[in-house]
């Protein structure tokens, strides 16, 4: 007995594949992919798929997922109620891991432990998302490494003169006496109550 | 007849190859800010020495040697056990930084890959050298490992550039200058010239890699076979091999084996582990819908010296089911009571094509039908419930004494974030940091 592909186990190994990469597969990567002997093959299944509004083609011939087919409907900026199927249409999709990463190749999870960020509402056991290689504005919080001491604390800058403040007022103020190294820009704070 | 000129060109092809330096400890002090600097090494789990940081490498501890040894050598070093998890994310975003500069890139190995930027100097209005500047800077910028690249007008000389200047380095060869890079440098350090090889060239008066690039053709063609001929005309600056942005698709043998520490003389463990080994290969196999001829297993013992033995199948076969009479009559000739093995080991050899394989003279083809049907419901199981969900009889005792016996579980393994069940975790490397 082999295993049936109908364009629904088609369409959703396509979806795995670009949400993991971002991209669509190639002809050769759907070979792979879809378990499939041919490029002709893969060809039959993209037809059926550009039939049914799962894929869309660009005016250059690339293939893309229209829309609809991958990941959670952002539903405009409605204040209550579910979208109405109209919306949908107009909207293009984000998923929550480009809505929360913007830079996957260069973004780190850290969970907190400490305390310092509370008035930010970052708390302990609280997931953040910190991104690498960030340039630091005003006002950020920031993890970074101070005279030997790990911290994540607001970057302030007035001039040349650095100063990391914490979000608690058990925490004084910090200047960096003789060395601040960066670990990066804290983007997201991620927080689940039912898991 | 020093400077002759190999490439009247200096950059006819601009091929680029980025080496991690000390790749499983760079990723380990990129996650673990305190373990920066510090001598380090990976492998724990193994009982011997994967990766050691340029730390433990300045204090004498090499790859491959047994831990005691480098605990010796190095009483503060830090061992720590091998996360995959962590390493082939760094690895991927690595190969992610270098496509955003060109979109043919091979992936080579976990920590190693080449790109082709020929054409590229106008769009990123710059130098090779430049271009592979960026990417360096953008791996270290984002990943905070450093990564030694080589550029140059063939593959072989690009890995003879990265391999230049390590750590942290950056070495161009253009066309020109090939010569002043093959002097001095021994041929077997060439990518491509094995143990053999180098044996070969030195009695026929070429110690260097400078030696072998000016033999004359005919003298190549004479001695060699096509892959000696293809490396030393790259080594000319001929770019024979391209770039292969394609993932592989097919193998000329699937090996798995399983390393333990510590090791173990458990008749049974052995040889659960052995079938084990056979399962892991034929779920491969069966992913690239293939089927060996031949299988072979082995067995390591304590001071590294191996048993091996190897078997013809009367039918091409990825059903460890099929296999598994034979992993047990060659196991009892492989195992000897009393001693203490570290290592299993089953290859899967000269594979072909499931399809249209002959079903031999004296079976049943419905019995093979059903045991197909049987793979094929494994595989959906697998894919449901994890790997070897249904097993042989035979590796059970894994299961049973659990897959443990490997040491301390890794930081990634201990942390398990709210919503991540064991199997599933989320794809951002976690940054080990007290904050």
């Amino acid at each position: 007995m082999k295993p049936v592909r109908t364009a629904e186990t088609v369409g959703r190994a396509l979806e795995g594949f670009f949400r993991e990469n971002r991209r669509m597969p190639t002809y050769s990567e759907m070979t792979e992919l879809l378990g499939l002997r041919s490029k002709s093959a893969v060809h039959f299944w993209v037809r059926k798929l550009l039939a049914r509004g799962v894929l869309r083609k660009d005016g250059r011939g690339f293939l893309h997922p229209a829309g609809r087919a991958l990941s959670l409907p952002l539903a405009g900026e409605v204040p209550a109620g579910f979208p109405s199927p109209a919306e949908e249409e107009l909207r293009d999709i984000l998923s929550f891991d480009e809505y929360l990463v913007d830079r996957p190749e260069a973004s780190f999870l850290l969970r907190v432990r400490g305390d310092s960020m509370t008035g930010e509402g970052i708390k302990a056991g609280d997931l953040v998302i910190v991104e690498r290689g960030k340039e630091p504005r005003n006002g950020d919080v920031i993890v970074a490494e101070v005279d030997g001491e790990w911290t994540m604390k607001y970057f302030r800058k007035r001039g040349a003169e650095v100063t990391l403040e914490a979000a608690n007022p058990a925490y004084p103020p910090v200047k960096p006496r003789n060395e601040l190294r960066i670990a990066g820009v804290v983007t997201a704070v991620i927080r689940k109550y039912h898991r | 007849m020093a400077d002759r000129i190999f490439s009247l060109h200096s950059w006819p092809r601009a091929i680029l190859h980025i080496d991690g330096d000390a790749f499983f400890t760079s990723c380990e002090e990129a996650i673990h800010p305190e373990f920066r600097g510090k001598p380090l090494i990976t492998g724990g789990e193994r009982g011997i020495v994967a990766c050691a940081s340029y730390a433990a490498k300045k204090l004498g501890v090499r790859r491959g040697v047994p831990l005691h040894e480098a605990k010796k050598i190095c009483p503060g070093l830090v061992v720590l056990p091998s996360d995959y998890e962590t390493y082939s994310l760094f690895s991927r975003r690595m190969f992610q930084i270098m496509r955003r500069f060109t979109p043919q890139v091979e992936e080579y190995s976990i920590d190693e890959a080449f790109a082709d930027l020929t054409g590229l100097r106008r769009s990123f209005r710059g130098s090779y050298e430049a271009i592979a500047e960026a990417v360096r800077e953008e791996v270290r910028r984002e990943l905070g490992i450093t990564v030694t690249a080589g550029v140059s007008i063939s593959k072989v000389l690009a890995k003879i550039a990265s391999k230049h200047r390590k750590p942290d380095g950056l070495t161009a060869i253009p066309g020109r200058e090939i010569p002043r890079y093959l002097d001095g440098l021994p041929a077997g350090a060439v990518w491509g010239i094995g143990h053999a090889t180098a044996n070969l060239l030195a009695k026929l008066g070429a110690r260097t890699a400078l030696d072998f690039a000016r033999f004359p053709e005919y003298r190549v063609k004479k001695h060699f076979s096509k892959p000696g001929v293809e490396t030393w005309r790259e080594l000319r600056g001929e770019s024979v091999w391209p770039v292969v942005s394609e993932e592989k698709s097919t193998y000329a043998s699937i090996s798995k084996t399983k390393t333990f520490a510590p090791s173990t003389g458990d008749r049974e463990y052995l040889f659960a582990q052995l079938s084990r080994n056979v399962e892991s290969a034929c779920i491969k196999a069966r992913r690239y819908r293939l089927a060996p001829r031949k299988i072979a297993l082995f067995l390591k013992r304590d001071d590294f010296s191996v048993s091996a033995l190897e078997a013809r199948l009367v039918r091409p076969s990825s059903y460890p089911l099929e296999l598994a009479g034979i992993i047990r009559e060659l196991f009892e000739i492989l195992y000897r009571q009393g001693q203490r093995y570290r290592a299993t080991g089953g290859v899967l050899l000269e594979l072909m094509e499931d399809r249209n394989i002959q079903y031999s003279l004296f079976e049943s083809p419905l019995r093979v039908e059903k045991v197909e049907r049987l793979y094929a419901a494994a595989d959906r199981l697998a894919e449901k419930y994890g790997k070897h969900t249904l097993h042989l009889g035979g590796s059970h005792l894994i299961e049973r004494v659990g897959k443990g016996k490997r040491g301390e579980p890794t930081a990634r393994e201990t942390t398990r974030l709210p919503g991540e069940s064991g199997r599933r975790h989320l794809g951002l490397p976690i940054l080990h940091l007290d904050v």
